[in-house]
């Protein structure tokens, strides 16, 4: 079931009704209805992997307790190396596997050595990636005593699998939503209508700017070889507006849905496009992810205190890590390689925290510098998502080699009766609204609100992409 | 509560009303526009007359060349459509006759669609625009699944084709933009000679067509002379036993399948280029003009 189903369309009100009536009366009420919903969910993908859901639900759970109420650091370890190490187990196993086990058996073969690798006939369950690190970090948090484990299962159960969040995030933190999930919602109809703007705004990213960029940016990653310079250069644009559209439009609906339950969740994007350098970008880009990167991995690892040379190790550990979350592949970690590669020479020069305020354009050099900047940040960000896009890393060579060597710039007519240039209107209009509305959540509330909506539903109906229907990105990692 | 229930109930209105407005926009542009493709042209024509009309897939648009006709005084003109299956060109046909449409003989490339009975959703969906405004459409799609939505949901028959009869194709419509595929009397011409062809006949075998016998018993009603051909395939195609196995299903099937053979005349396996096209449509007129399709 997806976001931008009409089974959704369906399951949602339904939820939204019960929740809201039959629920109504008490916190335990309402956690029941959502736990309930949000294993429908998560079993309308693959039934099978609810198992494994309640299992790594379950686990998380007891070691939590078990850290918690351990009076010796040996026990307390065990219990928490437990945890992760089961945890990761899943991961690896599902995610991870096939590609140790090929690269491995590459390697052996690289050196003379024949063997063929066993691999696993295995799909990747849903939003592994994403509960999982919602449990681990638990009971980190548990481990460090920064929160009380939580003895209630089912509001423990619906911190790890609360349908918005369950299959691409945003990855939650038990601080933020456990308390929110302990304590009786109240309908807060300012808040529901914010959720349902987001929704739809969400679905103008989706639909409309995600799914059109993603016929082109096929057309071009698929054909590379007959691409020249322009088409290749743009389609590394319309993949970056494709990811962009695809995952914040996602977040968007998570986010909204959740503000209908009256619950809020960590904002995911704050418009990274608009960074001023690297370090700016991910801080503002799937910002769940980097956050819980630093704070689980990075500073344990001594974050920015030491030597220049240990805080580059961490930088590469965090960023190769990071790389390697989205999938098991070496273009993935060449991906994480090339922003570590951005991201150092700032923190060489003590600059990766010089782009933290907000700023404002006028007509002066200094507003000029910061466009510039935006551009630069935005190039080279275009340039890393080659490798991220392509299924190889030859295959991204290949098309960095023909894009800086082809140095032909006339539009190219497409397979699927499209010019290479045809989508640069739209997507210049789609900047334009985000740019304007960069200091608010969604575009259409405030002023002129039902024009601004009616205008979004027009978009959604007459531009969206229906027919050459794409699943959402991060729901394979 | 009740206000944001009101708050959601408009914007399903705006949704519902936004569907029925843009619905009329594009059927009214596409009620209109009458270059862009050969079924708009049909629906928003009025009886023409043709001694001879080519029917049938891209190899019909890509082999047919109508001018050769005309230049022998015989009016003609090719309505092939590339990715048409014989369900999508019965319909045309019935269109056409809708539109009072006179014609003498019908030359009807059958071939490859003879293997099965399948439809086309592409060519489908450029009929879509005149589902309300033709009863033909809506009884030749009155069976399938989606018809009910298509029919009575307004805009969804242009959600669910967006990328044949959606914003870009209503756009260039409603500017009044031409398409080349209805240059040349329909004939579309292929440039080049291809390059490592291909194409696999072995898994195929003709099979009865209810889309052609419907084509035949339309003809037989309002006296249309049919000729069913097949057309030629390039010579790495081993495509003997699946045309001869025409012969036994279907015994009226003209086969001209060995008429043009050497591989310069091919833009790709299937495809004949201007040349072959050229040497093809001349060979199909003279025997033609010699009566050599019998009634």
């Amino acid at each position: 079931m997806f976001f931008n189903s009409f089974q959704f369309a369906f399951f949602l009100p339904i939820v939204l009704l019960l929740y809201w009536t039959a629920g109504s009366n008490s916190k335990a009420n309402q956690n029941y209805i959502l736990i309930l919903a949000s294993y429908y969910f998560y079993s309308c993908w693959d039934y099978r992997f609810l198992f494994l859901l309640i299992f790594s639900t379950l686990l998380s759970y007891f070691s939590a307790i078990k850290i918690e109420s351990s009076t010796t650091t040996w026990a307390r370890k065990f219990w928490l190396w437990l945890c992760v190490t089961v945890n990761i187990g899943f991961l690896g196993i599902f995610k991870y596997y096939n590609f140790f086990a090929t690269s491995f058996s590459e390697l052996l073969n690289s050196v003379g050595l024949h063997s063929s690798p066993l691999l696993l006939k295995i799909i990747l369950p849903v939003g592994i990636s994403f509960y999982t690190f919602h449990g681990l970090s638990y009971s980190i948090d548990i481990y460090f005593k920064r929160i009380k484990a939580e003895r209630n299962i089912i509001d423990y159960s619906l911190f790890v699998s609360y349908f918005p969040l369950l299959v691409a995030g945003p990855i939650e933190r038990a601080t933020h939503l456990l308390p929110q999930l302990k304590v009786h919602r109240k309908f807060d109809y300012e808040k529901a209508k914010e959720g349902i703007c987001q929704i739809i705004w969400g679905l103008v990213k989706k639909v409309v700017i995600a799914d059109t960029c993603s016929m082109y940016a096929n057309a071009v990653f698929d054909h590379y070889n007959s691409m020249n310079s322009l088409s290749l250069i743009l389609g590394s644009i319309y993949f970056a507006f494709q990811i962009y559209g695809d995952f914040s439009g996602y977040s968007d609906i998570a986010l909204g849905t959740s503000k209908l339950f009256g619950i809020d969740l960590l904002k995911n994007f704050d418009f990274p496009y608009f960074s001023r350098d690297i370090a700016e970008f991910w801080r503002k880009w799937h910002i769940s992810l980097s956050s819980w990167f630093r704070d689980y991995v990075y500073i344990p690892l001594g974050g920015s205190k030491g030597s220049k040379l240990f805080q580059i190790r961490n930088v590469f550990v965090i960023f190769l890590l990071s790389g390697f979350w989205h999938g098991a592949n070496w273009t993935f970690i060449v991906w994480g390689f090339i922003n570590a590669l951005y991201f150092i020479p700032l923190l060489i020069v003590n600059k990766n925290r010089n782009n933290i305020a907000d700023f404002k354009i006028s007509f002066n050099f200094t507003s000029l510098k910061i466009v510039v900047n935006i551009v630069a940040t935005f190039a080279i960000t275009c340039f890393a998502w080659i490798f991220f896009r392509a299924k190889t890393i030859h295959d991204a060579l290949a098309y960095i080699k023909r894009m800086v060597t082809d140095l032909h710039f006339t539009p190219q007519y497409f397979n699927f009766e499209r010019y290479s240039y045809e989508l640069l209107f739209m997507l210049l209009l789609f900047v334009m609204v985000e740019w304007n509305n960069r200091y608010k959540i969604e575009p259409l509330s405030g002023k002129y609100s039902w024009i601004k909506v009616i205008m979004s539903i027009m978009a959604i109906l007459a531009l969206g992409v229906f027919t050459d229907y794409k699943n959402f990105i991060y729901f394979q990692f | 509560m009740k206000k944001f229930l009101l708050f959601v109930s408009k914007i399903l209105l705006v949704m519902l009303l936004s569907a029925i407005v843009l619905d009329a926009i594009y059927t009214a542009v596409y009620l209109k526009s009458s270059k862009r493709n050969k079924i708009e042209y049909v629906f928003n024509s009025h009886r023409k007359n043709f001694d001879v009309v080519f029917l049938g897939s891209s190899r019909t648009q890509n082999h047919m060349m109508a001018k050769l006709f005309i230049d022998k005084g015989i009016t003609a003109y090719n309505f092939g459509m590339s990715g048409s299956k014989l369900d999508e060109t019965a319909l045309l046909l019935k269109l056409m006759l809708e539109r009072k449409y006179k014609i003498k003989n019908i030359i009807l490339d059958v071939d490859v669609n003879l293997n099965s009975n399948a439809h086309s959703d592409g060519v489908t969906a450029m009929y879509m625009p005149y589902l309300q405004a033709s009863t033909t459409i809506q009884n030749h799609y009155k069976t399938i699944p989606e018809y009910n939505k298509l029919r009575y949901i307004p805009f969804y028959r242009y959600l669910a084709n967006d990328a044949k009869i959606g914003f870009r194709e209503v756009f260039f419509s409603f500017a009044g933009k031409k398409s080349n595929a209805l240059e040349n009397f329909g004939y579309f011409p292929l440039k080049g000679v291809g390059k490592n062809m291909s194409y696999d006949l072995s898994d195929y075998s003709p099979k009865r067509n209810f889309a052609y016998e419907e084509i035949k018993t339309i003809c037989k009603k309002n006296n249309i002379h049919l000729i069913a051909i097949s057309t030629p395939m390039c010579s790495a195609c081993d495509s003997n036993a699946y045309f001869n196995s025409i012969k036994a299903v279907y015994p009226e099937v003209y086969n001209y399948e060995n008429k043009v053979t050497d591989d310069k005349y091919f833009s790709s396996c299937g495809h004949m280029n201007v040349e072959g096209a050229t040497l093809f449509t001349t060979i199909v007129v003279n025997d033609f003009i010699q009566n050599k399709f019998k009634n």
